[in-house]
């Protein structure tokens, strides 16, 4: 008599059998087709609207689909894409770009000026809610002076500009597109990139395919024409242990985000490869709700920095794989003190403890410290659960925080109730990242009025504010990275923020696969693919 | 009055319970949603968003007039069929729901099947054999079963199916092959608990009077067992099932997010996480009425089983 697993293994066996046409799962990707897993968390709408996603695993999407002005070059330099060159005025107020031609978008509209102009309108639109406006900066007009000359204008000078025109969130989208789909454009994406889109399955599956007329790459890119591979489809496996087993199965011949628990398997697998690059953004920090008792107080926020060991937390939940971040910038992008800041400052448990001590803050019976009847309890305020599993390093944090007498809830909201609870200050601690091509993102942090309302950084510090808005300005280069080294600094000696660890952005491939590539803001690349005949 | 009018009133009695329990069900719903914390609007809007923009948007999404004035007007267009428009996507929520629906219907039925298939023939055998080393080992199995959670589950297969044997593909949906591993997983759990419910109740009817009484008028055994002990036995797991259905469409989340399939589950979660309220009404408004559909067809499976129950 069967048992009920005999029972299973005979179901499924039969099942296989009496499905026709048996293939191997490497057969399947004949025809040229490159099936990548990647992980797009538990979001069921894929918006892959360049302009209005800040969601990096559709960005790495649309990163095929799209082009842009410019190219950030691994020396964090610009280089010509869309735009084959470009003039500044001595102001450096009015940007003249002179456009590549014979570009065409996917819809076979023309990219000419007015096409990148109506871009900029777009992003510019004052009834528009798009993620992307804060990237266009103090943009005050855009003008075609030929087919292939355009005029930008800003109104004061802005540094981050042609560094920002490099990332996915300013790509070039076709308007003759954005007027026929309109506020479905993100399910109905056309753009100038090396693969068109040719559908979707909401939350499971991209689908695109060859751009064949493609012969506009930048000078990153390992050749100038179309891609080789004819179809790219992405399937969204949010589940970490099913996209290392789909890779493994040879169902998909790329994985994105391989969990640090997996990344020493892989590498030690001849059949895999593994590829990994810094993600270009802002280091996943502690930020401490520097408005209300007890961080208000610079020294108890150095106690309870003292009382942490980061460092063994980030070896014992990555296993190696993610290095220690020491300042708010991860070490690769401009301007980065990452190298400066390492080992600033250590850990220090008999200091902190004195500190509190001096502070009135008394150790009560349950090893919490008081003080005049209240306990020195805070909260963590998180919306995003375990990914990158950074839920994992808060609970040895809380552990660490136990010891010093400092005691850590984790208070998980939804992303609508974290916000609501984040505006009106009610936390002790947060924590983030942001992807970022230049270090003007920590503007948008410290400067008050550059804040969003949600804005779980409430530092106001003038030097700093003072120091980030000339940096935005600063057209000498050397003076503009003096401003941020003094800026991280005064954020790590006063202890607004506390830098975690720095993200490599992995990706493995099976060996039918050559050529996948990661470009410099750390957004993978598949227009050198090349599948290999099995 | 005959039978067949005495079924349909039976069952326009139930229908409209059902659409008082669904009704019912959106209205709880409802005041919870507005309840929570959170505004959808400040959500939509974004980190960047002015208070203004944040405004503007609640006055599109009419989420700034009073909570009677959001619910009539909402139970208003709902009456004539319209679930209304995502918050999110701007999409008619029932045009979302239809995205994900085959995927769930798919799921959800042929793990029901399969629960019901195992849970009887294991049931019946585990009876049959009370206390021999069969029934010990389907007792054995069974408990192994529902202490696992589906997750755990879920991943084993995909190790033993896809990554080592490579018979069956670990994720997607769509293809009858994708469907296998991701029912087999659902299904765990209702079926090891009806395999439990049926090998119970045959045990009881097996020690009821009337079948002593039947193997002693000299019918054969299997006759005994289908025609007799089977249908008296059938009775309380189909209660259960009805409850149980309930349970296979909440953790039909985790078996959608393991083997990467669409469906409604996750369309459910990501709705609550942004407060689309249209979305989670569409979507538990859905589970409602399967629900209550589900236990329709179980009351009525009773009096196909057992006529005697049509007669009470």
């Amino acid at each position: 008599m069967p048992t009920r697993r005999e029972f299973y293994w005979g179901l499924a066996g039969s099942a296989i059998a009496s499905a026709a046409g048996i293939r191997p799962a490497r057969a399947q990707t004949a025809g040229g087709e490159l099936l990548v897993a990647f992980d797009g968390a538990s979001v069921v709408r894929f918006v892959l609207d360049p302009h209005n996603s800040l969601f990096a695993p559709h960005n790495r999407v649309i990163r095929s689909i799209f082009d842009n002005l410019v190219v950030l070059l691994p020396d964090q330099s610009v280089g010509p894409w869309l735009a084959a060159s470009w003039d500044v005025s001595t102001d450096r107020k009015t940007y003249v770009f002179k456009l590549r031609q014979g570009v065409r978008f996917h819809d076979g509209a023309p990219f000419d000026a007015a096409a990148v102009k109506a871009n900029f309108d777009r992003l510019s639109d004052p009834k528009t809610v798009l993620y992307a406006k804060a990237e266009i900066g103090p943009f005050e007009s855009a003008e075609v002076l030929a087919s292939d000359t355009l005029r930008i204008t800003l109104n004061r000078p802005f540094e981050p500009f042609l560094r920002n025109l490099s990332s996915t969130k300013l790509a070039i989208i076709s308007p003759t597109a954005l007027a026929r789909y309109g506020d479905a454009f993100g399910q109905n994406p056309v753009g100038t990139g090396p693969f068109r889109f040719t559908g979707l399955t909401q939350g499971t599956e991209i689908r695109l395919e060859r751009n064949p007329d493609y012969a506009w790459a930048p000078p990153t890119a390992s050749h100038a024409g179309p891609a080789y591979i004819e179809k790219l489809t992405f399937r969204n496996v949010p589940e970490q242990a099913t996209r290392v087993a789909a890779l493994k199965s040879g169902q998909v011949q790329v994985a994105d985000l391989i969990p640090s628990q997996n990344i020493a398997e892989v590498k030690a697998d001849p059949d895999l490869r593994l590829l990994q690059k810094e993600l270009l953004n802002t280091n996943y920090s502690l930020a401490l709700n520097v408005t209300r008792a007890p961080w208000d107080d610079e020294e108890i926020r150095q106690a309870f920095r003292l009382s942490l060991d980061i460092g063994a937390i980030v070896r014992v939940v990555y296993l190696g794989t993610a290095p220690r971040a020491w300042s708010p910038l991860s070490p690769s992008l401009f301007a980065s003190a990452e190298h400066e800041l390492a080992n600033s400052w250590k850990p220090d448990p008999a200091k902190a403890a004195a500190i509190l001590d001096r502070k009135g803050w008394i150790r009560a019976a349950d090893g919490i410290r008081e003080k005049d009847g209240k306990r020195l309890a805070i909260s963590f305020i998180d919306a995003q659960g375990n990914r990158e599993q950074r839920l994992d390093c808060i609970q040895l944090i809380r552990r660490q925080l136990a010891h010093a007498g400092i005691a850590l809830s984790i208070d998980s909201q939804a992303p609508g109730a974290y916000l609501q609870k984040v505006a009106q200050g009610e936390y002790d601690l947060a924590a983030g990242a942001q992807f970022a091509d230049d270090p003007d993102v920590l503007r948008r942090y410290y400067v008050p009025s550059e804040r969003v309302v949600a804005a779980a950084i409430r530092v106001n510090d003038p030097d700093l504010q003072q120091w980030l808005d000339q940096a935005a300005s600063e057209g000498d280069t050397a003076k503009r990275a003096e401003l941020y080294r003094l800026a991280q600094h005064r954020i790590i000696d006063k202890v607004y923020g506390i830098p975690v660890y720095v993200l490599l952005y992995n990706l493995a491939t099976t060996g039918a696969v050559t050529g996948v590539d990661i470009d410099t803001h750390g957004f993978p690349q598949f227009h050198g693919a090349r599948l290999v005949a099995s | 009055m005959s039978a067949g009018r005495a079924d349909a009133a039976y069952v326009l009695r139930r229908l409209v319970a059902a659409v008082a329990g669904s009704f019912a069900a959106a209205t709880l719903v409802f005041l919870i949603l507005y309840w929570l914390p959170g505004d959808p609007a400040a959500l939509i809007a974004g980190d960047d968003a002015s208070p203004q923009m944040v405004a503007n948007i609640q006055a599109r999404l009419g989420t700034n007039a009073p909570l009677w004035h959001q619910y009539v007007t909402y139970i208003g267009h709902l009456l004539h069929g319209d679930l209304g428009t995502s918050f999110t996507t701007n999409e008619p929520v029932s045009h979302r729901l239809a995205g994900q629906l085959g995927a769930s219907l798919q799921l959800t039925f042929s793990a029901c099947l399969m629960s019901i298939l195992a849970g009887v023939v294991f049931g019946v055998i585990a009876g049959v054999n009370h206390d021999r080393w069969v029934d010990h080992l389907i007792q054995s199995v069974t408990m192994f079963m529902t202490s696992m959670p589906p997750f755990w589950f879920g991943l084993l297969l995909v190790m033993i199916f896809s990554v080592t044997l490579r018979w069956l593909p670990a994720i997607g949906s769509g293809s009858l092959r994708q469907l296998i591993l991701p029912s087999l997983c659902l299904s765990s759990l209702l079926a090891a608990q009806l395999t439990n419910m049926v090998r119970n109740s045959v045990i009881d009817v097996l020690e009821e009077p009337f079948v002593t009484t039947l193997r002693g008028k000299g019918l054969l055994e299997r006759s005994v067992l289908y025609r007799h002990v089977l249908r008296n036995a059938l009775i309380p797991a189909i209660t259960m099932f009805g409850l149980l259905v309930g349970e296979l469409l909440s953790s039909a989340v985790v078996v959608e997010t393991v083997f990467a399939r669409q469906g409604l589950g996750r369309l459910m979660v990501e709705a609550l996480g942004v407060k689309d309220i249209p979305m989670i009404m569409g979507v538990t408004l859905f589970a409602s009425t399967f629900l209550i559909l589900a236990n329709l067809l179980v009351d009525l499976s009773y009096s196909w089983i057992d006529p005697r129950v049509r007669a009470a």
